[in-house]
């Protein structure tokens, strides 16, 4: 597998390089461009956002012929030096790859003007998150309250029409800590349930972890004793503790991020936020030669963002209104909201 | 001597073979390692001040807190809670550099710093007084603080008072006066070593911690309160015959070891992160702690080795997974190697020992009547 990709890999370089010397006698030889992805603590098992950054640098280190290295963070202490240790190496691009590197990212891209470095969900800020709107820093952030929706219209329309377990009209969400990229996901969801069935009642647990699953699975636990038929984790490696509840008391649960069908029986649907999408569009903007500073975000309207049914057969009214809610978002004639009001 | 180095090598060793077994070059491994955690044998273009500036960045709050740990443990107590006065140390350190940042530096750091060791020394000494009055187990009491906080810590910055008012899980950042200043300066314009200077997070931090592991040496070995402590670790009974009060020096014993974890925590404050940050959840420092104080065998020297060691391992993590392509996870299984087997030897020793001492050994109860006996 792994002769085969650095095959193709010479393959894509030889060919680029023919490409080059086809339009004009004098370009230098093709160059291979060096990426470093830094992960956050979660780890490149974490079956979500970090594995999905991870395939789609893989996907690019096939198509373009650059080299792709990755350092995991063990905790947030590194992320300093994990940025700083591929800036000093002269990588070309350095994708930090979460909402809690912005100020790390701030700080190196700093130092080192002449690195071009990506952050997922976020921008490079100061310490009090001002985006420092450097030169060499591209932002990739998500609308995910555009997939929050799409899984909420699920829960909503089963329990409206009546073919949820026991229709008890309770759904539930359990969220890792309580940042924008979460809370977009809670919002969606909230609204479109609400949308849907005017007596949804949404109920929204924070575990202020990441990656502890035991702590996701009580959380979510409660939210069941309190009826909740459909639980969304919004908690990376955490939430898989929720799907794991919901399946032992056999509701039916969201995934994030990625596809987590296979993570629980119990997965109805996942919310997707295409991290590989983004960092791959990153990492051709650089091999192109068309990076640009500043923020891109990604949604439905250019396939950023989206959902993937998974063990529920949708019923077709179901799948129906789902569709339908999606496209209207896609058009701007529905605009979930970003952000969900502060808890009273 | 042979043990700890027994036990490091037996723990290469042993990591060496999981390498090989899952496929990846041990050699190459080790060579990541040595390259992240001192800047030598680098191969992939690492810049090695930065690498061993790195360790020490690391390394600096490990010596603090694995005295704490080792302080107690002379007097026969097992302090598990190193994790939660560094944490109070550093809430404290926070707390003072945010609402009291209008104050002039020289005034400012020291109070922080003061601050955090304070803050630890309460921490632990609720522990000691709990054991020195009504016979509490000091593994028990530290372990439960740990966990109050850490959650006193997230009810703070998540929603607490202390929250920065852009509403993520982070404290305002201390005032620019309440800082530790980095050895090298912060111009980033300044090139030394091939790399502008502001990339060296290297602070003065370090001699701190040295200065504390000094101390340590000299209270232990040079004054009376350190003979009553190792009396008191060696037989509390031998040691009130002696004229020692137990109570008081378990009190004073828990009472140091919280202010030098704490000043860890005040150290990492305004050395490195100048704020709370969501990381101080997951920290595991106070913990690496018991196991530098382990694998230094109690002394001030020992300590500072194994900080050393286990600073260059965190740092040296990063770099054998992005030269050697091996994951950064083996670090963990080397440390947790180090610490079972320096565990099995602590083992031999307790069987060796047991038959002699071991018949006139206190249960819990008598060891609460001991203490509280006049």
């Amino acid at each position: 597998m792994y002769s085969r990709l650095k095959f193709l890999g010479v393959a894509s370089v030889a060919l680029m390089l023919l490409a080059a010397c086809g339009s004009s006698g004098n370009t230098p030889a093709a160059k291979t461009y060096k990426i470093g992805l830094v992960t956050d603590t979660g780890g490149l098992n974490d079956k979500s956002f970090n594995h999905l950054a991870y395939l789609g640098l893989q996907k690019a280190v096939t198509d373009f012929g650059i080299k792709g290295d990755v350092i995991e963070s063990k905790t947030q202490d590194d992320y300093v030096p994990n940025l700083t240790n591929f800036a000093t190496k002269g990588y070309d691009l350095v994708v930090g790859n979460g909402f809690f590197m912005q100020v790390s990212i701030g700080t190196v891209a700093g130092q080192f003007p002449n690195v071009k470095f990506a952050i997922i969900d976020g921008a490079g800020t100061d310490a009090k998150f001002n985006d420092l709107k450097l030169p060499n820093v591209m932002g990739l952030v998500f609308k995910e309250q555009e997939p929050g929706a799409l899984v909420g219209v699920i829960a909503a329309m089963m329990e409206k029409t009546g073919k949820a377990p026991k229709n008890t009209h309770v759904i539930s969400a359990v969220g890792g800590v309580s940042i924008p990229p979460v809370n977009h996901y809670l919002a969606g969801y909230k609204w479109a349930a609400v949308m849907e069935d005017p007596s949804a009642k949404v109920i929204i647990g924070y575990s202020n972890d990441f990656n502890d699953p035991a702590k996701c699975k009580g959380i979510a636990q409660s939210q069941i004793g309190k009826g909740a038929e459909f639980v969304f984790q919004v908690a990376g490696g955490c939430g898989v503790g929720a799907l794991q509840a919901a399946g032992q008391a056999k509701v039916w649960s969201f995934g994030v991020d990625a596809d987590q069908k296979d993570v629980d029986p119990s997965v109805a649907a996942s919310a997707l936020k295409k991290v590989d999408v983004a960092v791959y569009t990153a990492i051709k903007s650089v091999v192109k030669g068309s990076f640009v500073s500043g923020g891109n975000t990604f949604s439905l309207q250019n396939d950023g963002v989206g959902y993937q049914v998974d063990n529920l057969t949708l019923p077709a009214d179901v799948k129906a209104e789902v569709d339908s809610v999606a496209a209207k978002i896609k058009a701007g004639t529905l605009t979930p909201p970003a952000d969900i009001p502060p808890p009273v | 001597m042979a043990v700890p180095v027994g036990s490091v090598v037996f723990a290469f060793v042993v990591g060496g073979l999981i390498v090989a077994a899952t496929g990846g070059n041990p050699f190459a491994a080790y060579q990541g390692l040595v390259c992240g955690g001192f800047g030598l044998a680098c191969t992939g273009g690492e810049n090695p001040a930065l690498q061993i500036s790195n360790t020490i960045v690391f390394l600096t709050p490990l010596i603090t807190s694995g005295v704490a740990v080792a302080l107690p443990f002379r007097a026969g107590l097992f302090n598990i809670g190193a994790e939660g006065q560094l944490l109070v140390g550093a809430i404290a350190s926070t707390v003072i550099g945010v609402k009291f940042g209008g104050l002039p530096g020289p005034i400012l750091l020291p109070l922080a710093l003061l601050g955090g060791m304070v803050a630890g020394a309460v921490w632990a000494g609720i522990a000691g007084v709990l054991k020195a009055t009504i016979g509490a187990h000091e593994v028990v009491t530290t372990i439960m603080l740990n966990y109050i906080a850490q959650w006193l810590l997230r009810y703070l910055i998540v929603g607490g008072p202390l929250q920065a008012p852009n509403g993520f899980s982070a404290s305002a950042p201390i005032a620019p006066a309440a800082r530790l200043a980095t050895i090298l300066p912060q111009d980033p314009t300044l090139v030394i070593f091939g790399l502008p200077a502001s990339v060296f997070r290297l602070h003065y931090g370090l001699l701190i911690a040295l200065v504390a592991a000094a101390i340590f040496a000299f209270l232990l070995w040079r004054t009376s309160l350190g003979y009553e402590i190792r009396a008191v670790g060696q037989s509390q009974r031998a040691a009130r015959y002696a004229g020692v009060s137990v109570r008081r020096t378990i009190i004073v014993t828990m009472l140091i070891a919280g202010a030098f974890s704490g000043l860890a925590g005040a150290i990492q404050i305004v050395g490195v992160d100048h704020g709370l940050l969501d990381k101080y959840f997951t920290d595991t420092t106070g913990f690496d702690a018991i196991a530098v104080a382990l694998l230094g065998l109690g002394s001030a020297t020992g300590i500072v080795l194994a900080s050393i060691l286990f600073g260059a391992l965190h740092a040296g993590g990063s770099v054998m997974q992005s030269d050697a392509g091996i994951s950064g996870s083996l670090v963990q299984v080397l440390q947790a190697l180090i610490l079972f087997s320096i565990a099995a030897n602590f083992l031999r020793m307790f069987r060796l020992r047991l038959p002699t001492i071991g018949r006139a050994r206190p249960t819990p109860a008598d060891a609460v009547r001991d203490v509280r006996a006049p």
